[in-house]
């Protein structure tokens, strides 16, 4: 029982690519700290995935750092998809650069796999994208026969049905993208996929667990699982009607998770997984579009509905979808049994199921960020030291607050922060403005606080504490001082100077 | 001045852990002990009034937090929750929803019906509609409401009367710590207005008593 033929078109570091950015300018894109994707210029200077920043930068000092966007990848990789989906129907966004389709259709229709494949990567390099094109048993083999064929001269590797197996051998265990195992692999001396075919399905089945059998059916050039016989009866797609018909894509992002909720309940009461999840709306005027998204049993509900936010999101930028949305469709695509997966054995907290639901309840009402969990985040100012993470997320990019930071303004900390400064003006005894020197000398001793109509004595101060902040980064670098003033009416004020202008960045009160 | 300070905060602990224990058994949330002198608990379906934003609408939320309630703050992005944390809040069960606008009437009846104690600034002076809305829901539900700002009809209502900070000198030091006298009045406080003086916060940001006499007032009442 071997895999379906699948054929897998590669667009080589995609989100720089989506990002505007020209191969031959160093630059790369960071993902929580360690770099994701960075062009060819830069891995010639030795810039690699998965390196901290401060090591790519050793290596190429004037590369350009650009954050993650996957909304703006998914954006852009329509257009692809869109072009391939002119010759096969069914394409399959396994992630924005990396989509799939069967090839067993197409090849007969178009009379050959060499043909189909011809006439994909020109359709895609029309467009003025990047592209390989991979065919072969299986999507995993013919992703990496796509990574092959970039290499090639004509972008393209056709790996037949009975060589696959002799194709995947040679490649090295990381490939097959599970970090842990592959360590494990490594040190056991199994280092190429060749090596762990080679073993008995039984005993990497009972030393490694479902994950271990993943991982050799893989390396055997079969499909990750096995595919799941279940009567074909059963309805596991969850279905939304909106009624009236809506314009915004909010209401429906929150639509899709609870139908990922209930299709991931529906499969779970069965025992199957699914590998491909199919996102399906209509319009008030008729349109219907449909996209698949790799799933692998993988996602939380809250990940698809994520996934159905940057693809409404998508279609409306390429303006594929115009008319108000009436109807979402979550389906599962080739269901599979679910071989279960394990939980971490700390660290991931239950919330309270009635505070959960108020918290969902209002993201519905205002949307997804307006519900949000104070978190400690490491920084000197008062509104560097709060991260407001929306209720729901767990990653957060925030500097650690366990570290030390010199400068930091001291304990107790002000009880209101104010979200924008507040332009004020601190004025000394002759009523002019105090300022601060290039070496942090007072002009004259402060004696009003002026703010707004508000004019307060001063009745002590301290300062100032000077700040000089990421100097070696332009968009971010800082330069002001801090200043504590207490008033007559029993406040006290964190003030900040920077170039000349007065702040109160927070009050004590 | 700090060793004075740390006994009375004992000295205090030490009275006020027998109210507290006898507050745990009935239907009432703790507050910090430095505040029991005015408000021995915080009783289900109760609504206080505190004046503004600041420092001690925070550390009425403090108690209930410590002790493992859920709270939820509404309509105050500028709230400091470093300093919450500081008087003894914990983020892990805190809620924050900063912009309600118009709608910030449901999303107060939303969290009054999963949380125990919600925190809320109206953007309007609430009407009376409003106000019976919320009372009757918190009172069903068995949470209450802490209101940062005028609400009819509460039960009591706390403001700072006078506040001093020390640590701050003409150019050197830094702000260590704030001496108010807060003023509890109203039907839930017991006829008579009652007066604390309190740290709030103190040099590491809790809230503690700040004269002896407190001491002894709670001793009485209790």
């Amino acid at each position: 029982m071997t895999a379906p033929r699948a054929l897998v078109v590669w667009c080589p570091d995609w989100p720089l690519t989506a990002a505007g950015t020209d191969p031959a300018v160093p630059a790369l894109v960071l993902a929580s700290g360690r770099v994701s994707a960075c062009t060819a210029a830069a891995r010639a200077t030795g810039v690699r995935r998965g390196q901290r920043l401060r090591d790519a930068q050793r290596y190429c000092p004037d590369v350009a750092v650009l954050d993650e966007d996957p909304e703006g990848e998914t954006r852009a990789f329509e257009q692809v998809v869109a072009v391939i989906e002119q010759s096969c129907p069914r394409v399959e966004v396994i992630r924005p650069g990396l989509a799939a389709v069967p090839a067993r259709g197409p090849s007969r229709y178009f009379g050959g796999e060499e043909i189909v494949a011809g006439m994909v990567r020109d359709a895609v390099l029309e467009r003025d994208f990047v592209c390989a094109v991979g065919v072969a048993d299986g999507t995993f083999a013919a992703d990496l026969a796509a990574r092959a064929a970039f290499e090639a001269d004509d972008g393209i590797r056709l790996v037949p049905s009975a060589s696959t197996a002799g194709f995947l051998a040679p490649h090295p265990v990381p490939v097959l993208e599970m970090p842990e195992l592959a360590g494990v692999l490594v040190r056991l001396g199994i280092r190429t996929l060749g090596d762990l075919a080679a073993l008995s399905m039984r005993d990497v089945l009972g030393r490694f667990g479902s994950e271990g059998a993943v991982a050799h059916r893989l390396a055997t050039g079969l499909e990750a699982r096995p595919p799941a016989a279940r009567s074909p009866g059963d309805d596991l797609s969850a279905q939304f009607e909106f009624d009236p018909p809506i314009d915004q894509s909010e209401p429906a992002v929150f639509a899709a998770k609870s139908l990922a909720d209930l299709m991931h309940a529906k499969l779970g009461e069965r025992g199957l997984a699914c590998v491909r999840v199919e996102v399906e709306v209509s319009t008030a005027d008729g349109q219907s579009r449909s996209r698949l998204w790799r799933h692998d049993g993988l996602l939380s509900s809250l990940a698809v509905a994520e996934r159905v936010r940057w693809q409404l999101d998508a279609w409306r930028t390429a303006g594929q979808l115009t008319g108000s949305l009436t109807h979402l469709t979550l389906a599962p695509d080739q269901v599979v049994i679910d071989t279960g997966r394990q939980l971490t054995l700390w660290g991931q907290t239950e919330n309270d199921e009635e505070v959960s639901r108020a918290a969902t309840r209002i993201q519905v009402m205002l949307g997804h960020t307006a519900v949000t969990r104070p978190r400690l985040a490491g920084g000197r100012g008062p509104s560097e030291q709060v991260a407001r993470v929306p209720w729901g997320d767990t990653a957060i990019a925030a500097l650690p607050a366990d570290r030390p930071w010199p400068g930091r303004v001291p304990q107790p900390a002000p009880a209101v922060v104010h979200p924008a400064p507040l332009p004020v003006r601190l004025v000394d005894a002759s009523g002019t403005s105090v300022t601060v020197s290039g070496r942090s000398v007072v002009s004259a001793p402060p004696s009003r606080l002026v703010l707004g109509k508000e004019h307060l004595a001063v009745t002590g101060w301290t300062g100032p504490w000077p700040v000089r902040e990421y100097w070696w980064d332009r968009s971010r670098s800082r330069r002001c001082a801090r200043f504590q003033v207490a008033t007559d009416d029993g406040r006290a004020w964190l003030l900040v100077v920077e170039q000349g202008e007065w702040f109160a960045e927070a009050t004590y009160t | 001045m700090t060793g004075r300070q740390q006994q009375a905060a004992e000295a205090l602990a030490s009275v006020a852990g027998k109210p507290s224990d006898v507050a745990s058994e009935s239907t009432g949330l703790p507050v910090l002990p430095a505040l029991q002198g005015l408000l021995p608990m915080l009783r289900r379906g109760q609504v206080v009034e505190v004046d503004g934003s600041g420092a001690l609408s925070l550390a009425l939320l403090a108690g209930a937090s410590q002790s493992g309630s859920w709270c939820g703050v509404v309509g105050m992005p500028e709230g400091g929750m470093l300093a919450a944390s500081e008087m003894g809040c914990d983020l892990d069960r805190l809620l924050l929803v900063d912009h309600p606008g118009d709608r910030w009437v449901d999303v107060t009846a939303a969290l009054l019906e999963a949380v125990d104690v919600v925190l809320l600034r109206p953007p309007v002076r609430p009407q009376t509609g409003v106000v019976r809305r919320l009372v009757a829901l918190a009172r069903k539900s068995g949470s209450m409401l802490i209101a940062a700002g005028a609400w009819e009809g509460s039960s009591v209502r706390l403001r700072v009367e006078s506040s001093l900070w020390t640590g701050l000198e003409h150019g050197h030091g830094h702000l260590r710590g704030r001496r108010v006298k807060i003023v509890a009045e109203g039907r839930g406080a017991g006829g008579r207005p009652r007066s604390a003086w309190v740290w709030l916060p103190g040099p590491d940001g809790s809230v503690s008593p700040a004269e002896l006499a407190v001491v002894h007032d709670s001793a009485e009442v209790a």
